[in-house]
Order: C-alpha cells, then structure tokens, then sequence
C-alpha cells in the first residue's frame, strides 16, 4: 500500500515537475509574422476593400515603401559585366597585394562565367570597400576566414552580403511611395485570406457597382435585386428588379446595378459545397452612405 | 396581462413570423453600400454616314460624343483600335459578345443622313452586357447643326446611364483677354461648352465683367465701363441688340438675372456703401431690396426664384447672407474662417458655390444653401468666379497663377473630382454656364 503511494506520490510528482519545467522553460513563441486583427463593420469591410477611387489599378500587392530609392540602372546582365571590370580596374592603384595574384584569373573566370547576379552584386560590394575582407583569391591570404578562390555562389557570402545591407538600409525603399501596406488593398493578399465568401461576394460587387456620384437625390438610387445563380457561379436568369420607379435616375442606378451583377459573372468566390445558401440573393445596392461621405 | 405586455408579444410573434418566412424562402440577404466611381467604358463607333459631303462627317460626330463624355470624367471611351465589330448598320442587334469582350458596358451606334441641306441623325445606346437598347432616337435639323446635334446626342447618353440631365448642347459666355499684362485687352466672347465655335460679341474697347446668361440662354447681362461709369448692360447675342439697364447715378455693377429672365438683380454703390437693387425688365421698375452703409453685392437667385443669396461685410468681413427675393431680413449662412464671395445658387437648388479667401488662397467650394456641409473642391493662389452647369454637378471657375500669366477657364465635379482645364483662344475670365439651350 505504502509502495503504491510512494510510486504514485513520485508518479505524480514526476508528472507535474516535468510539464512545470517544460512549461516554464520555453518562453511563448513570439510570431514574426504579426496577424493584425481590426473590428471593422461589414460596410467598413467593403469600404476597406474598395480601395481608393482614384488610385490606378495595381495587379499585385505592392510592398511597403517608405522612402523613394536613388535611381537604379535596369538589370542587365550583359552589362554587369562590363561594369564589373571597370570597378575591378578602379581598385587596382592602392596596393592589395594578396588580392592581386588572383584578379586576371578571376577576372577572365567572370568574362567567361555566365551572368551570375548573385557573384555580381557580391563583387559590387566588395569593390565600395578599401580593404577586401575576403578577396576572391588565394586561401592563404585574407586574415580572418578563407574564402573560395571561384567568384562562385557561396552561402556564406551571400549571408554576409545580406547583413551589411539590412544595416546600410534605413527604410523600406523602392522606386515609389507605397505608403499602405498590403492589408486593406483590394488585392492584398492579407484581405483575400480573411474575405468570406459572402464579403467576397460584396467585395466583388462594390468593385463592379458604378455609383452616379453626385446625384441630388440618392434615395432614389436604391435598388433591390434578386438573382438565381447556377452551381458554377452564373446567372441562372437576369437579375429581378423589386424596387420600381420612373426616374432617369432610378433608371441608371437600376442598370448599372444589373451591369455589375451580370460582369461579376462567375460568382467563384462561392463556394460549391454552399450553393443551397447562395443560389438565391437578395441584394440592396444602397449608395447613400457614399455619397453622403 | 398589461397592454404594453400584449403589444410585446405581438411584436415578438411577428418577428418570428418573419423569421421563419425568411427561413422558408432561404434567400440569401446582401447590402452593398459601396461602389465605385470609375468612369463608365463606354464604345462610340464612327457613325454610318449617308449622302455626306465630308466623308468624315461620321467619324466627326462619334468623336465630338466621345470628347464631351471623356471630359464629363464619368465615362471612359475606349480607343476605336481596340474594336472587334465594324458597325455598318444600325438597323441590326450589334454582336454584343464583340463588345463585351474589350470590356465596353456601353455602346453607342450611329446613322447621320443628309439630303437636301437637312441632316438626320439617328443613334441608339446599348447596354452591352444586359444586351439591350437603352435609348434610340432621331433628330433632324439643317446640316451646319452637325456639332449641337453631336452635343444633343452626347446629352440623351449622358441622361440615360447617369440618370441626370446633360449639359453638352450649352454655351459659355466669358471675357477674352489678350494683350500684355498691363494693356489687358478684355471682350466678350461666347463659345459652345467643349470651347469650339468662339465668337466675340464686344470689340475690347471698354472693361467687360461678369457676363451672365438669362435663361432663354440668348441674351446676356454684364458690366461695362462704356459710359465711364460701370454701368450694367444686356446684350441679345443672336441680334446684337444692346441696352443699358440701369441708368442711376452711381455705380451699378455684379448682375444677374432672375430665374424666369424678367428681372434683373444687381448692385448699386452710391458713397462708401453698396446695395441690392432688382429692376423688372418690362415695366423698368426698380425696388430697393437692402439698405445698409456697407457693402451688399454678387446677388444670385435660388432656381424657384423665391430667395436671393449675396455676400455681404455687415458683419465685419465679407459673408454669405441669405434673404427672401423681397428683400426684409438676411441670414447669414457661412461661417468658416476667412472671407466668403461670389456665391451661385445651383440650377438644382441644392447647393450655393462661392469663392472663399483665406490668408493667401483662394479656394472654389460648394455649400448647402443652410450653410452646411461645406467643401472645398479647388484651391490655390487665385480661384474666382464660380458658375454651374445646368444639371448642377459641374462647377466652371477661373483660375490666375499669378505671374506674368493670365486667367484660364477650369471644370470641376461638385464631388471635387476630375478637375478639367477648358482650352480658349487666349486667356480667359469670368465664365458664366448657359442653360440648356432651347
């Protein structure tokens, strides 16, 4: 009896220490990659989404730019060489001894070599550089660490090269301002993987739906609408208009709401294993808070 | 059981009524209160041409509607390149597939005919995706008409897809002014809204300023130093005919007509002080609608006629003031910081645009006609002169960049977008909107 509490007594003990100190040993894991999670309304939602009126269309999702970068001569790779050798010939008056030896080998290596970008941008930054840290020559020469004697791609390097430009770099630079990160663009990638469908669905609308901006009397440019779609995602019939009214301006809201709904084709973004729930949509294009705004 | 309790209930039953009613129907709810504003792609063939002496009288007529959509910013006319259908005959359904497929929501075709000096013009818009005709019609008229007829056509589309009145088959009438800068030749001059068809209706010999259009959009009134003193004229620009209006001692000056063109309002200074003074044009009786030792000035008419707003410095800085068309007593409407000027009643009521000057700025911008709701929708170094385009959603100005350069004319949507500048002769002032024409 008293064995059997001494093993469990330990058992437990055993237990307990165990996720206590394996608990405590890992702090929690910290995400790099921060979800940022907004409590925005559904209309806000679609509001985000739409993007700005003005600005052009982006196919992709532009990275952060903060600053505007100097101006950077277009990738060429046949030109790189040349260029190459014309900063291998700068460096030549101040005295490298240890690299010398090496450079009409290396040199016609490179000519030869094809353009290799990684090999170019390395040597690029080797050449801002007074004193070569390692030099692309003999084993024995650089002071702190051997270097490969072939210009070749070398993990290592690339490692290096990585580190100084992080620290040269102050602030996301590109060729324009991008002052909005990719979340909340229409395009963003972010957006897209928290989009339900039904918010995919307005989305797609709000993209499509031409509002008559600066009508006069916007409640007339309400327009309720019903559709049937078919299990691919297209109209099974016209849209039904349920609102009625005479105005030219009722007549344009109506049609360019039924413009919308007939580009939007196919709805994709509904899911087929759902089409119970969405073969039958009652939409109400309402401008009125936009307008307003 | 208290009544409140048994309405409660009642209420309760009731949503679960709808409730289960909407299960049943398992329609799928959706609000979209969010659109675009992006202009409208838009496809405008050349039109079929018959009997037409200039073989690009077609061509001259599609593109005429393609330049006053373009500039309206709600309309995107795509390049004719890009067209797959060759439209030879209106009398057809276009292959609305060909059109859907460069992306055109509308598409516009076109027959113009002439025969003995008359012309004929015949067009119907599609909506490319519905794949139906949203409007069709035909016009005759004599064969230099050409262009109002291509401005007509450009309105009936216009009033179709935006659901507002056009204001294409307009005019402006506006002050000319060429020379250098400190012998300023300034004349009269009227043009058709997209700036063709300039004509001079004064020689430059005295000072002109703000033109305005009557109604009937053939007679307008301005302010000449003709007589030495400013004096208000009207001019019939189809006759020539020339009338002074006002024949006070003092200066008379910032004229405009009432909305049924009987009347005409304006200001006359005698002393430091200027006030409102309405003249009727048939019976050439005047009434005094202010009498204060200030500055009452630029009067401009709701469009029913029945109130007047005007700037006014009785408050120590100049300001909106609305009043009843009989004058008693004015409200002020605008309050923001700065000086307030020139304010215009919108055609459509709802707003009144103005000029407004802070520190070194002049800005264009629109409020309600309580004063609320204000927005700027241009500013800079000198903006001035506001006047609306008859449907009420464009907004001409005249902007100075100072400088050894003069005036030029500027449209602006009311939402503050698609800021347009209008090309004239040389440099240009004080613009003034027709109506629609007759």
């Amino acid at each position: 009896m008293r064995t059997a509490y001494t093993i469990s007594a330990i058992g437990h003990a055993a237990v307990l220490l165990w996720s206590v100190w394996s608990l405590a040993a890992k702090p929690l894991p910290v995400s790099n990659e921060g979800l940022p999670v907004d409590l925005v309304t559904a209309s806000e939602f679609s509001k985000i989404t739409a993007g700005t009126k003005s600005a052009p269309k982006a196919e992709t999702a532009k990275p952060l730019v903060e600053k505007v970068a100097e101006a950077k001569p277009v990738e060429d790779p046949t030109a790189k060489v040349v260029e190459k050798k014309e900063v291998k010939a700068a460096r030549e008056p101040p005295p490298a001894p240890e690299s010398k030896p090496a450079e009409p080998e290396s040199e016609k290596k490179q000519a030869e070599a094809p353009p290799d970008p990684i090999a170019d941008a390395l040597a690029k930054d080797e050449a801002k550089k007074p004193e070569p840290k390692k030099a692309d020559a003999k084993p024995p020469t650089p002071p702190k660490k051997p270097a490969p004697p072939a210009p070749k791609f070398d993990p290592k390097q690339v490692a290096a090269l990585l580190d100084k430009r992080d620290s040269a770099r102050l602030a996301a630079a590109g060729e324009t301002l991008n002052n909005a990160p990719s979340l909340g663009l229409s395009n963003g990638a972010a957006a897209q993987l928290s989009l339900s469908e039904l918010e995919a669905l307005r989305a797609r609308l709000a993209q499509l739906w031409t509002v008559p901006a600066g009508a006069k009397d916007p409640q007339e440019l309400v327009v309720l609408i019903r559709i049937k779609l078919k299990p691919d995602g297209t109209l099974a019939a016209p849209p039904m208009v349920l609102t009625s009214g005479k105005s030219p301006l009722f007549m344009a809201a109506r049609d360019s709401a039924i413009r919308a709904l007939f580009r939007g084709q196919p709805y994709d973004m509904l899911k087929p294993e759902h089409y119970e729930q969405w073969k039958d949509v009652e939409i109400t294009f309402d401008p009125r808070d936009m307008i307003r705004g | 059981m208290s009544r409140r309790r048994l309405i409660m209930l009642g209420g309760a039953a009731g949503a679960l009524a709808t409730l289960s009613a909407r299960q049943a129907a398992a329609v799928l709810k959706l609000d979209v209160t969010q659109g675009n504003v992006q202009p409208v792609p838009i496809a405008i063939p050349d039109f079929v041409a018959v009997g037409l002496p200039d073989p690009a009288g077609g061509r001259n007529v599609s593109q005429i509607i393609a330049s006053n959509l373009r500039r309206s910013g709600l309309f995107a006319p795509i390049d004719q390149a890009a067209y797959i259908e060759k439209i030879v005959t209106i009398d057809t359904l276009p292959r609305f597939g060909d059109w859907r497929q460069i992306n055109a929501q509308a598409l516009v075709t076109g027959r113009i005919t002439q025969s003995d000096g008359r012309l004929k013009a015949e067009f119907r818009l599609w909506d490319v995706f519905a794949g139906q005709q949203l409007r069709g019609e035909q016009y005759n008229t004599t064969a230099d008409n050409w262009r109002r007829i291509s401005h007509i056509i450009s309105d009936a589309i216009y009033e179709r897809i935006t659901g507002d009145k056009g204001y294409f088959d307009t005019r402006i009438v506006f002050v000319d002014e060429s020379g250098p800068k400190e012998r300023r030749i300034k004349r009269l001059a009227l043009m058709d809204q997209d700036g063709a068809n300039v004509r001079y209706l004064t020689r430059g010999d005295d000072l002109v300023l703000t033109p305005r259009f009557s109604s009937s959009a053939d007679t307008i009134t301005y302010m000449s130093y003709r007589e030495g003193d400013p004096k208000v004229y009207l001019l019939n620009i189809e006759t020539g005919q020339r009338e002074i209006v006002s024949n006070f001692p003092g200066m008379t000056f910032s004229p405009r007509f009432s909305p049924d063109g009987q009347r005409v309002i304006f200001s006359l200074q005698r002393g430091g002080s200027s006030n409102l003074f309405v003249m009727d044009l048939r019976s050439k009786a005047t009434m005094r609608l202010t009498d204060t030792q200030v500055i009452d000035t630029a009067p401009s008419y709701s469009p029913d006629g029945t109130r007047i707003s005007f700037e006014s410095d009785r408050g120590g800085k100049q300001q909106i003031y609305v009043m009843a068309a009989t004058g008693g007593e004015a409200q002020r409407i605008s309050f923001g910081e700065g000086a307030y000027s020139t304010p215009v009643w919108s055609p459509r009521g709802d707003y009144i645009a103005f000029t407004k000057q802070t520190e070194s700025k002049f800005a264009i911008g629109i409020m309600r006609t309580d004063g609320s709701g204000e927005r700027i929708l241009t500013e800079g170094y000198h903006n001035e002169g506001p006047t609306w385009a008859p449907n009420g959603r464009v907004i001409m100005f005249f902007r100075d960049p100072g400088g050894n350069a003069g005036p030029m004319l500027y449209t602006v949507d009311v939402t503050g977008r698609n800021e347009q500048i209008l090309k004239t002769p040389s440099y240009a002032s004080d613009p003034a909107w027709s109506p629609l024409l007759q």
